[in-house]
């Protein structure tokens, strides 16, 4: 890893499979004419440079096989969460209890923590809404729910889902 | 095999109504920014997911198919940050400290 010319070729592995990813969803949202083929190499491009600026190539990424599993169990949550709000607002007592919850992540600051604050705000009645230093704060609409053993939980599935190179 | 297809499309279309008017009766009812927020984000996101879900059947076309789930997923992506951004900037005007709560003691 610490040869130079090794580094530049993952970084241009990890380049091009952006680039091709990027290339597909752009060929899927604007369709395959030929006229329309150069804006879309332009933006792909651009799109490329930008995404390795924001989301460096790190030494930990996603697994693809444990991603499908953290994938159903977001959906599931926020059709949870979906239900869960709709219940509220349709209640004629409206039952809510709105307050703050710090959480503690483990997360360093960066792309895994920023995961985590995406994922998280599909749960279920919490909304990201700030940090101080380590801790995450949430925004809950029932903070009688067990809301921080919930945030651990799907802390520790996230975790399962990193591979570390 | 059509008929079952439509069926399929009417069921989640309407489901897919019935949480963006849960949505937006949220929106009307709830107390503060914050709380609306919830609404929005949550039921929103779960209405387009069903309202895509009917509307892919009848898209004709593999492309159009992916394009109505690359919609749903970009319009996912963008209520998971904007949502955060929002709620930092509405809990940095109203973070009252009475209000916070450190969850129970582990």
């Amino acid at each position: 890893m610490s040869n130079p010319s090794d580094a530049l070729g993952r970084l241009m592995a990890h380049a091009l499979a952006r680039a091709v990813a990027l290339l597909i969803l752009w060929l899927v949202l604007a369709g395959s004419d030929l006229a329309d083929l150069p804006a879309g190499i332009v933006a792909v491009l651009a799109a490329t440079v930008t995404s390795l600026r924001l989301l460096p190539v790190g030494p930990s990424r996603l697994s693809p096989v444990l991603l499908g599993p953290l994938a159903l169990r977001f959906l599931y949550q926020s059709v949870a969460a979906g239900i869960d709000v709709a219940w509220r607002a349709l209640d004629p007592r409206l039952p809510l209890r709105p307050g703050f919850v710090v959480y503690s992540v483990c997360f360093p600051l960066g792309s895994a923590r920023n995961a985590f604050a995406a994922l998280t705000s599909l749960l279920p009645g919490t909304v990201p809404a700030g940090d101080e230093g380590s801790r995450l704060v949430y925004h809950c609409l029932d903070v009688d729910q067990p809301v921080v053993s919930q945030l651990a939980a799907e802390e520790a599935a996230l975790r399962h889902a990193i591979r570390h190179d | 095999m059509s008929v079952a297809v439509d069926i399929i499309t009417i069921v989640a279309i309407t489901a897919g109504a019935f949480f963006f008017l849960a949505g937006t009766v949220g929106l009307l009812r709830f107390p503060d920014t914050l709380t609306r927020l919830h609404a929005l984000t949550k039921a929103d996101n779960l209405g387009l997911g069903l309202v895509v879900l009917g509307l892919v059947p009848q898209a004709g076309s593999l492309r159009g198919g992916l394009k109505l789930l690359c919609v749903w997923a970009l319009a996912l992506l963008a209520g998971a940050m904007v949502s955060q951004l929002i709620a930092r900037e509405a809990s940095g005007q109203r973070g009252d400290p009475a209000m916070r709560h450190d969850g129970p003691p582990p």
